[in-house]
């Protein structure tokens, strides 16, 4: 008998949830005790998901298997709602914790103070986001969409001012439409299938009979347009750059790992539904994501080269990234064999997404001499007219952590020069790793060959090296041709941007071992059956005394 | 295995120093240098022991795990070519080391400049030194970087950001499609091994993938070694300083394209292509470069051009690709290296004592400073290719080499002509150089008075003219064995020995030479005032300056057509951007189906209801006119809206769903009563929007109407064929079997909502929850347009005046609803597990007592009286929901496994006692929180605008 359920498969979840209810209970002045609070949360999320991605990489789970499942409600699948935790979502997970626990230390050094329940709503977003890479459920999936969704719109509101606002309705009402095209696609598949559980679909494929695969088919497009909303693709990514440049340093660097969601799910459906094993399905959608996603690499590249300000164009960079790994996704669907660009383009994922968080965060002190924090927060009070008593119910300036050493602006030139060499892909940082081998994959391996993957080389070559012409025009000019005083950079604000960065040197020194996890991730992914018998056959726990009657 | 771990040593040294330098404190100047000569000299020990025990072994192998899993391991490989290479690169770089010293400005940042300059070298090891083709196409890129860094040292100067610029584009854009090139003979040879594709020239050119591949590799490495058309840059680059430009722009970086095309001349050379490519490339370079270099007035950028020169020279030799032709490609390298270096120092120490480059102001300088002057004339004699002067030697190796019959092509027959065409103009610029700049009147218009520098700096020069001589007078002695050996290291161990002499003999080179430098003097001493007085650069050529076409296409390239078109590819407002979202969910919907779906499936379809027809034509007619009247009547529609939800609620009562109908009404009566609320807020728009009824906004409208109906349509056939399929197995019947007997609840609804799927309710309110506090966040800072802030029309008599008592009667009715409506939310709360209702309902219903409430009464009045913080209801339900969940641990269950019984109470009988229950008095409380957040959000406006309304009012009555 197997002794209770794996309850660190939903702490991921449940520990930004409980740290962000506790903190409504709270007033709003204790920012202090909420950052605190909000820390010690984001740390013990990150450890748990080192600790599952140890698992998830060493058949840590129950019968020696790499994937861990929890059963919600203790009911079986198809019935109940299923976690799945395999090495793609500890992936995510981690991920999310890295990103998370510099993003929040940023967040200390001011921008909490701007709005209501700001630490709160970042926890809901954590949640959403570890939901939506954890759960083996359609409409779960839906709900922790929702869930992020609905934080990151008040997170992308959060301190108002006429721009954000304007941005954040268009990111509001565009998601909104997409949340409904989701909806229809999962009514679709349940109406055709009877199931909402993504392994039992899977299972389902092969025995689809001709009137109802069609269906099936519809409302995987419709969903697919959803998450493809959220991953940005050309032409449905016009809202994601004013969105990501209106929204506060902290919420734009979080952003980067959104578009993620929409990749990973994107990533995880397609082998699971459309992969080998689907029958006449096989391979659905392969075409229109190597499309897209190249044309949104073409995209993305146009804007990185024709932006004027970093946050434009870190936006682009970010596109760029979303682009590259959604061909890349579609390639290997097509071929249905690219264990190899599959295993760089998933270490580009994380490659990418630190490095995007990272320029997010140095935008805001790089452009300090033309405003910056203080500027905009006298404007957004003046704009809007507020009571003095209304924003200055902060006063406390959290001494200490202003503190201003010579020298921090040299370590951000650093920083972003560290995040400019990964984001180009240029050698001898993370980026280029990636993009070697996803190259590699797709040039070396004769399987993927053809004349896609020489545009695709292409692309994402031209892509890195006019990230590194339009980042290089914005470090020369902030960091050369800056001939006055450097801007003070509080350590609170420098610190997290390090980290960042030695994450990424790490990321390249240990290169062999992560390499090793994304190949056996992509291999998992290329062959689904290991997790749909795993959910299909998970045990709830077995009755006792106290069990259900 | 000492000899493969001081391999090791060797590559990794520098960067270790680089760290050690950079951590010196700022200010320092002695201490960087010493750490970056120490290093550097110790890395010269290490190649002298390599070369001992390990010259017979050759190539000497070792490597570093990195990444073996994708190919990329930090593998070293040490042959004859490789460690004179490594010897230029370390001699040159002391030197350089030890002329920075005294070069470098007290403000300039000494340990940066030597961490950058030790990393540089570091990287330039690892290229030559790499076995592993990726890993040099790496520190390729490595090189570019930190050059980049190098010659934007002075950032301050906009030549220094421009040059550092472009040489990275220029640079590192050509290390991208080496990276390319590397790939692709990663996938015809099978390996990234460089001994691999060496051994498999054979395979590589008779791929059909050879000519692009021939193609990228030829643009890495033409881009690095500057040739044209990519040779701009590096006079560009010479804004760094003086000492860079000796290593990187003399010695070692431009070097690094020539070392990789003779490396791989054995795998990729020898056809035609190879030969025209590379060999006319070359020519086509020394010559322009040559011609381009006599006309400069920059004595930097003299020297620049005159290295463009040289470097086609050796890229031609590479070209031809011969034993020979190796080999004196090779010497040529080497002795370049020594007497362009020189010349640099020369040059800094020129532009250092006094103060100007510009060699129409410079002259005479000989009686200033006649040691270095005497210096500098040796070296750009060796440069001119002077016999008993080492660059006489490989260019004599060159003549012979050109003299060669190839391939009897016009470009063969024709190659001496041109070499010797060329190598006049070297002679030519090289006169110039000595002419101009030391002899004829002392110069009296320097911004310094320049004098002999200090010794140290000029040891460099002294060293590297002495090495000129010797190679010049005793060149077997002095190199022959290493050349021998780095020309084995390239073609092969069985190539024969080949001894250098200065002296070879009356021969065809040696008239070559000698038209040489009788047509060199013939070109430059009767034009010298016409060249010094004209533009900078040749004639006709000097107005097409590749430097400003790169420029002009660079800014198109990277700016104005990417702004175009990018523009072009998308827009930033929302309409587009739906209208698109919309149009590809068609596109995509109808594309999967079309023709393998009929919308009608095999079910029997009921029959149709008149009663029920007739609602749905009201309910769509509502709908429809909601949508018609959004734009100008906003009430209207509300109130249609209002219809709309109404004839769904009737549906679902209509279909058997009554949780579904109850819920429908709670909810549609708090959202239509928010929405009212929040209308009073918004500016009356009755006035028509200019341009609407233009025929371009009636095109627009019914292209939308258009793609409305189709998508409506769409959707409709979408669930008709959903719904006339028979279902199959689903895990709806499951959740009806057996929500009471394994759930222990009659409603099915509810206990999907608490039990079964209990995880999506959860994510749900807190869904709802961040959305209460978004929308308060939003409203905490709106503030309403100048004319909605008043009071309304309602609240003042027809007179203007206030009427205290507005709304009485339904007020009071409302104050008495209050208790009632208390009950039947605990009501519903109560029935939910067996009945219609449940926490969701019950919430809502309390929320809209509480909102009756706000309704009916001044917002102050209720507020004296009950105090809610919805904030508080939302945290405590989401914690109650969570810990509930979390309370099935306990029992060794999975979060929000419920245990459910029925429990007597006295006097009130069984009650079914579930943890769900509990579950669903956390929505219940969320519930309530949320919406009545939103209300007193909502409501506090108008507070605010009373206190507003109130402080105006008192400021008039002070100022009265």
């Amino acid at each position: 008998m197997i002794p209770g359920a794996d309850h660190l498969i939903i702490a991921p979840i449940l520990i930004p949830f409980l740290a962000g209810a506790l903190m409504l209970l709270y007033d709003e002045r204790r920012r202090r005790m909420k950052l605190g609070v909000a820390l010690v949360a984001a740390g013990l999320m990150l450890l748990a998901g080192i600790a599952l991605l140890r698992r998830a990489n060493g058949g840590g789970f129950a019968g020696g298997s790499d994937v861990g499942y929890y059963l919600l409600g203790n009911w079986a699948v198809p019935w109940g709602i299923v976690l799945v935790l395999d090495r793609l979502s500890a992936l995510m997970v981690v991920l999310n914790g890295l990103l998370a626990l510099p993003v929040l230390v940023y967040a200390g050094a001011g921008w909490h103070r701007q709005g209501q329940h700001f630490m709160s709503l970042m926890m809901f977003l954590f949640m959403g986001l570890n939901g939506a890479f954890l759960t083996g459920d359609l409409f779960s999936l839906f709900v922790f969409f929702e869930v992020l969704l609905a934080a990151s719109y008040g997170l992308l509101l959060h301190g108002g001012g006429q721009f954000r606002v304007r941005a954040g309705l268009h990111y509001v009402a565009i998601n909104l439409a997409g949340s409904v095209l989701f909806l229809i696609g999962v009514a679709l598949i349940y109406g055709a299938t009877g199931t909402l559980s993504m392994a039992h679909l899977s299972q389902l494929m092969v025995t689809l009979d001709g009137s109802h695969r069609p269906l099936v088919h519809a409302g995987a497009a419709l969903m697919g347009l959803a998450f493809l909303v959220k991953a940005g693709i050309w032409p449905l990514s016009f809202w994601l750059p004013s969105a990501y440049m209106a929204s506060p340093a902290p919420v734009a660097a979080m952003f980067a790992i959104m578009t993620k969601v929409g990749v990973y799910i994107l990533l995880r459906l397609s082998f699971l539904v459309f992969g080998a094993s689907a029958g006449a399905s096989t391979g659905f959608g392969g075409v229109a994501l190597a499309a897209g996603g190249m044309a949104t690499m073409i995209y993305g590249t146009l804007g990185i080269l024709g932006s004027q300000g970093l946050g434009r164009m870190a936006a682009h960079v970010v596109l760029v990234s979303s682009g590259t790994l959604l061909a890349v996704t579609g390639i290997a669907l097509n071929a249905g064999d690219g264990v190899t660009m599959l295993s760089g383009a998933l270490y580009y994922l994380v490659s990418s997404t630190l490095a995007a968080g990272m320029l997010f965060l140095l935008f805001e002190p790089m452009s300090r001499d033309e405003g910056g924090i203080a500027a905009m927060l006298a404007l957004t009070a003046d704009a809007w007219g507020l009571e003095p008593g209304e924003t200055e119910e902060d006063a406390d300036p959290a001494p200490g952590l202003q503190l201003n050493i010579p020298g921090l602006m040299t370590a951000l030139s650093v920083a972003y020069a560290v995040a400019v060499l990964a984001l180009a892909g240029l050698p001898p940082l993370s980026g280029f790793v990636g993009k070697f081998v996803i190259l590699m994959g797709g040039i070396g391996d004769a399987a993927t060959g053809g004349t896609v993957i020489w545009a695709f080389a292409a692309i994402l070559i031209v892509a890195g090296f006019a990230t590194l012409i339009g980042l290089m025009r914005i470090g020369i000019q902030t960091f050369w041709a800056n001939d006055g005083e450097p801007p003070p950079v509080s350590v609170l604000e420098a610190g997290p941007v390090i980290a960042l960065s030695a994450m990424l040197v790490l990321l390249t020194v240990q290169a062999e071992d992560v390499l090793r996890y994304t190949r056996a991730t992509a291999e998992t992914l290329e062959m689904p059956t290991l997790y749909v018998e795993g959910v299909l056959a998970a045990p709830p726990v077995a009755g006792s005394g106290e069990a259900d009657p | 295995m000492i000899a493969q771990n001081l391999m090791l040593v060797l590559v990794l040294l520098p960067f270790v120093g680089a760290l050690a330098a950079v951590t010196q404190p700022r200010g320092a100047q002695r201490g960087p240098a010493w750490i970056s000569g120490a290093t550097m000299a110790a890395g010269l020990v290490i190649l002298a022991a390599l070369r001992g025990p390990a010259g017979a072994t050759w190539p000497l192998r070792a490597s570093l795990h990195w990444a073996p899993s994708a190919g990329l391991d930090l593998a070293f490989r040490l042959d004859g070519f490789a460690w004179l290479f490594a010897a230029l690169i370390l001699g040159i770089g002391i030197l350089v080391v030890l002329y920075a010293r005294y070069y470098l400005a007290p403000t300039d940042s000494a340990p940066r400049f030597h961490a950058l300059l030790l990393a540089f070298c570091g990287s330039m090891l690892g290229l030559v030194l790499s076995a592993n083709v990726i890993i040099l196409v790496v520190f390729w890129e490595m090189t570019s970087l930190l050059s980049f860094l190098l010659i934007g040292f002075r950032s301050a100067n906009v030549g220094a950001r421009e040059g550092a610029r472009m040489s990275l584009i220029v640079t590192a854009g050509g290390g991208l499609c080496l990276l390319v090139a590397m790939l692709i003979l990663g996938r015809i040879t099978g390996s990234y091994d460089l001994d691999h594709i060496l051994a498999a020239g054979a395979v590589i050119r008779a791929h059909p993938l050879y000519p692009p591949l021939l193609v990228l590799f030829l643009l890495g490495a033409f881009t690095k070694s500057a040739q044209m058309p990519f040779h701009f840059w590096l006079p560009g680059a010479m804004a760094a300083p003086t000492p860079v430009s000796a290593y990187l722009h003399s010695a070692t970086m431009v070097k690094a394209g020539v070392f990789l095309l003779i490396r791989f001349s054995p795998a990729l050379g020898g056809t035609d292509a190879w030969f025209w490519m590379v060999t006319g490339t070359g020519m086509l370079t020394m010559t322009l470069g040559a011609v381009i270099a006599l006309f400069r007035h920059d004595l930097k950028g003299l020297l620049a051009y005159s290295t463009v020169s040289h470097l086609g020279l050796i890229t031609a030799l590479a070209g031809l690709g011969s034993e020979t032709a190796i080999l004196a490609a090779i010497f040529h390298i080497v002795n370049h290296a020594v007497f362009k270096a020189s010349l640099f120092m020369a040059a800094g120490i020129i532009d250092h004592e006094t103060g100007t480059r510009d060699m129409r102001r410079l002259s005479g300088l000989i009686h200033f400073m006649p040691v270095t002057g005497a210096l500098a004339i040796v070296a750009s004699a060796a440069m001119a290719g002077v016999p008993l002067l080492n660059g006489f030697i490989s260019k004599e190796m060159f003549f012979a080499a050109a003299a060669d019959w190839h391939n009897g092509t016009w470009l063969d027959n024709a190659l001496p002509l041109i070499a010797t065409v060329g190598a006049a103009f070297s002679v030519a610029y090289s006169a110039r150089f000595i002419a101009t700049v030391f002899f004829g009147p002392p110069a009296t218009d320097l911004p310094h008075l320049p004098h002999e520098p200090v010794r140290w700096m000029r040891r460099p020069v002294e060293a590297l003219v002495f090495i000129c001589l010797a190679i010049g007078i005793a060149p077997d002695a002095v190199l022959g064995p290493t050349l021998n050996a780095a020309a084995r290291g390239v073609l092969g161990p069985l190539i024969p020995h080949v001894s250098i002499s200065p002296w070879h003999g009356l021969n065809l080179p040696l008239m070559m030479s000698v038209i040489a430098l009788l047509a060199g003097a013939a070109i430059y001493f009767p034009f010298a005032r016409r060249i010094s007085e004209g533009p900078e650069g040749p004639p006709l050529l000097w107005r097409v300056r590749a430097v400003r076409l790169f420029e002009i296409g660079l800014l198109a390239v990277t700016w104005k057509w990417p702004r175009v078109l990018h523009r072009a590819a998308g827009t930033d407002r929302l309409q587009p951007q739906i209208l698109v979202l919309v149009c590809l969910a068609l596109l995509a919907g109808l594309g999967v189906t079309f023709g393998r779906l009929s919308p009608i499936g095999q079910r029997a379809m009921l029959a149709p209801d008149l009663a029920f027809v007739l609602m749905w034509i009201a309910g769509g007619a509502a709908a429809v006119g909601a949508a018609a009247l959004a734009k100008y009547h906003r009430f209207a529609a509300l109130m249609l809206l209002g219809v709309a939800g109404a004839v769904t609620c009737l549906t679902f009562a209509w279909a058997s769903a009554p949780d579904l109908a109850v819920t429908q009404l709670l909810v549609e009566v708090v959202t239509t009563v928010l929405l009212l609320l929040g209308l009073r807020w918004l500016p009356k728009r009755n006035a028509e929007i200019p341009g609407d009824r233009l025929f371009p906004a009636r095109l627009r409208r019914a292209r939308d109407l258009v793609i409305a109906i189709i998508a409506g349509a769409a959707t409709t056939m979408a669930a008709l064929a959903v719904m006339t399929r028979p279902p199959g197995p689903s895990i709806g019947n499951w959740f009806l079997r057996n929500a009471h007997s394994e759930a222990g609840g009659l409603n099915a609804v509810n206990v999907i909502l608490v039990d079964f799927r209990a995880f999506d309710t959860f994510g749900e309110i807190t869904v709802l929850g961040v959305v209460g506090l978004t929308v308060f966040a939003l409203l905490r800072r709106f503030r309403p347009a100048d004319e909605s802030a008043g009071r309304p029309a309602q609240q003042t008599g027809k007179a203007g005046e206030i009427d205290d008592l507005p709304m009485l009667v339904p007020s009071i009715t409302i104050r008495w609803m209050f208790p009632v409506l208390i009950v039947f939310s605990a009501w519903l709360f109560m029935r939910g597990h067996d009945l219609p209702g449940g926490g969701f309902s019950a919430g809502v219903t309390l929320a809209i007592a509480l909102l009756a409430q706000y309704l009916g009464a001044d917002t102050r009045w209720i507020e004296a009286r009950i105090t809610v913080l919805p904030i508080r209801w939302i945290g405590v339900g989401l914690l109650i929901a969570g810990l509930t969940g979390m309370s099935a641990a306990a029992f060794g269950y999975p979060f929000l496994s419920a245990q459910a019984r029925y429990v007597e109470l006295p006097g009130i009988g069984a009650v079914p006692a579930s943890t769900a229950m509990a579950f669903d008095l956390g929505v219940y409380a969320l519930v309530v929180g949320a919406t009545v957040l939103m209300l007193i959000a909502i409501a506090h406006q108008s507070l605010r605008s009373a206190r507003q309304r109130e402080r105006a009012a008192e400021e008039e009555g002070e100022a009265a």
